[in-house]
């Protein structure tokens, strides 16, 4: 079925699109993404033959071009894919849970928890390579994520309104102290500059695959409360009516979030606007359905992403521009032009 | 107005004995320090011309003038904080002297100047950004003849006008006296491959994006350039250096093209920790110049002052022995 399915919602009318289009929607997004995953293999700061590219891939030699496609840029590409992903499905789950369309996973404290956790091992520890304070990264933020849960629960069970305001709070302690330490410490403050601006440049596959086993389980326990979710967002009460078990939900759906956006910072730093953005978008193509965000976040966060990683690695040749600087760029006025399209992504 | 005789007379004896004055302030060696105390001289730095002791005995140095100083024979009663990293590059003499001054903070625009004060200095030795100087000048004047080079000084002029205020000119002369015969040497001793040889400079800092090197044209590769005439990439006349680009490895490959690749090593002759991810890398590996013993690493522990110039050249001529003919 083509046809558009029709939602009252308020006074405007909302067209949502039917499982036809929703499918041929999310085959345009692979199709896009393969495209994607092609081109940054293939376009980088030095200009490499087609064939060189392919010979790479599929017939290796130690001919030195070859090493900057297998070394780098296969790397680098599948850095973006995993962390494009993981912010987008995030964002899309930090939405659902709070019900907040300005939601994304900084809220809840995981940016600050990680990169207080970097200034940590970098600052006191003296740890300096990103293999290893990228785990750093990821325990700061499962240990936030663990202190917003508790502080954001209440007789009632996990509040998003507290569980956000504790995030900020959070947060904004942990920004403190890690500006504190980074003033206290400029060889700390320089080893972090570019792990804060976010970037995918220099993430050997030696960084991204231990991550990989965590998206996956983040990736199953979204996809199994997309469906609670979705009854959440019509209120607690008629969630619970329909035999939705609210504790549970949240506390998985929050599991989910920092297990994807740690692990994205971890590898990336802080990337702004992906988390943010990206469900909109899946929002305003697909509705309300929290399986479909889902499944269009998983694509269009590293389309996102890689789209801006291949355009920070020639827009400035013959240096780059990392990738959380970009996306900042693209994704403000995007986000303001999706913000006036009313009510097209309102959850 | 008129001048009557008689006053001109005493106009001149009094002219006479102010010259006779200056000119002793100037120009007096007197044997032992009670003899200058109180004696000043004029000293000209980027905060124009200040009158310092002739021989201070309580110098304080801000910024970047405390490792030369000390590295000329000074011994600063206080200082600014210096980075682990450099401080262990320098001579254990030279980190006791160091230590033996009092901290009074971080850098210059975290500096007690309560603490500064209480030192009672004589003079004053800062040399850090010129933007950071400005609110503090009329306080450091305060408290003691401050003489300020901004960032962009050139190292000898530099060391000239530091030795010149912290009276250490005679431990300069030697340094310089070692440096010329030592560029001497290496221009001699290597002219040939200084004429016929395409040379690049690489590095990575700490503070370098993960994945990145700078080809750098700044720091003791300067000296490389200027004094022996080596053959080193350089931005182009206004531009910005080199090294502030940072470039993705990828672009090693294209390094292919230069016949002697030179990077950072530490004093064992390691490459430098933040430059170790270079040279493991395949790229580097398969870089021409590498793979026939034409990379070579050499020491830079400073270019500020002449001690550590001294034991860059010396790196650096240990190297170019090392090099093989040229096919």
């Amino acid at each position: 079925m083509t046809a558009l399915a029709l939602r009252r919602d308020g006074p405007g009318t909302v067209k949502v699109p039917g499982p036809r289009r929703r499918l041929i929607g999310l085959v345009v997004a692979l199709v896009a993404l393969l495209v994607l995953l092609v081109l940054s293999v293939m376009i980088g700061s030095t200009a490499i033959a087609p064939s060189v590219v392919w010979d790479a891939l599929f017939r290796p030699s130690a001919d030195i071009d070859q090493f900057a496609i297998r070394d780098y840029r296969l790397p680098r590409t599948v850095a973006g894919l995993a962390v494009g992903a993981a912010l987008g499905l995030s964002g899309a789950l930090m939405q659902a849970l709070t019900r907040n369309p300005l939601a994304e996973p900084g809220i809840l404290g995981v940016n600050a928890g990680a990169s207080f956790a970097v200034t940590v091992a970098v600052g006191l520890l003296g740890v300096r390579d990103i293999g290893d304070y990228m785990w750093f990264a990821f325990a700061g933020a499962l240990v936030v994520t663990i202190m917003v849960l508790a502080l954001g629960s209440t007789r009632q069970g996990q509040s998003p309104v507290a569980m956000v305001l504790a995030g900020i709070c959070i947060g904004a302690v942990l920004g403190g102290a890690r500006e504190a330490l980074q003033l206290t410490n400029p060889e700390a403050f320089d080893a972090m500059r570019s792990w804060n601006a976010g970037s995918i440049l220099g993430r050997p596959l030696e960084i991204v695959w231990p991550i990989l086993p965590f998206f996956a389980v983040a990736i199953v326990l979204a996809f199994a409360v997309a469906g609670p979710l979705n009854a959440m967002a019509l209120g607690d009460e008629l969630a619970v009516a329909q035999g939705v078990r609210l504790a549970r939900t949240r506390v998985l759906a929050v599991i989910a979030l920092t297990l994807l956006a740690g692990g994205a910072t971890a590898i990336a730093g802080p990337i702004a606007f992906v988390g943010l953005m990206v469900p909109h978008v899946a929002r305003w193509i697909v509705g309300p359905h929290q399986r479909w965000i889902f499944a269009y976040s998983v694509l269009l966060g590293p389309i996102l992403l890689l789209a801006s990683d291949i355009l920070g690695r020639v827009v400035m040749h013959p240096s780059e521009v990392p990738v959380g600087v970009v996306t900042a760029f693209v994704g403000a006025p995007v986000l303001i032009a999706l913000a006036r399209r009313k009510r097209a992504s309102g959850l | 107005m008129t001048t009557t005789p008689r006053r001109r007379g005493s106009a001149a004896a009094a002219v006479l004995l102010s010259a006779a004055l200056v000119l002793a302030a100037c120009g007096s060696d007197g044997d032992a320090a009670g003899d200058k105390a109180g004696e000043t001289h004029s000293v000209t730095a980027d905060n124009g011309t200040i009158e310092v002791p002739v021989d201070p005995q309580r110098v304080v140095t801000i910024g970047n003038t405390t490792l030369p100083f000390i590295d000329m024979g000074g011994e600063p009663v206080g200082v600014t904080d210096v980075s682990a990293s450099e401080l262990g590059l320098i001579p254990e003499d030279q980190r006791t002297t160091f230590e033996a001054g009092t901290s009074l903070g971080a850098s210059a625009d975290q500096i007690d100047l309560e603490q500064l004060a209480g030192l009672e200095p004589d003079l004053i030795l800062a040399q850090f950004p010129e933007s950071e100087f400005e609110p503090l000048e009329k306080q450091l004047g305060s408290i003691a003849p401050t003489v300020f080079w901004g960032l962009g000084t050139e190292w000898k002029a530099f060391a000239d006008g530091l030795a010149q205020a912290g009276n250490l000119t005679d431990g300069l002369g030697e340094q310089k006296a070692e440096f010329e015969d030592k560029i001497t040497r290496i221009q001699e001793t290597y002219g040939e491959i200084i004429d016929d040889t395409s040379f690049v400079n690489l590095d990575r800092w700490a503070s370098s994006d993960p994945g990145t090197f700078s080809i750098a044209d700044f720091g003791c590769v300067e000296i490389a350039q200027d004094d022996i005439g080596m053959d080193f990439p350089r931005a182009a006349e206004g531009e910005d250096p080199l090294g502030w680009t940072s470039l993705p490895f990828e672009q090693l490959a294209e390094l292919s093209e230069y016949d002697v690749i030179t990077y950072p090593v530490d004093a064992e002759g390691r490459p430098t920790e933040p430059f170790a991810p270079v040279v493991e890398t395949n790229t580097w590996k398969a870089l021409p110049a590498v793979g026939s013993g034409r990379a070579l690493g050499v020491f830079c522990p400073g270019n500020n002052s002449y001690g550590p110039v001294l034991q860059y050249l010396d790196s650096l001529d240990a190297a170019l022995a090392t090099l093989p003919a040229k096919e």
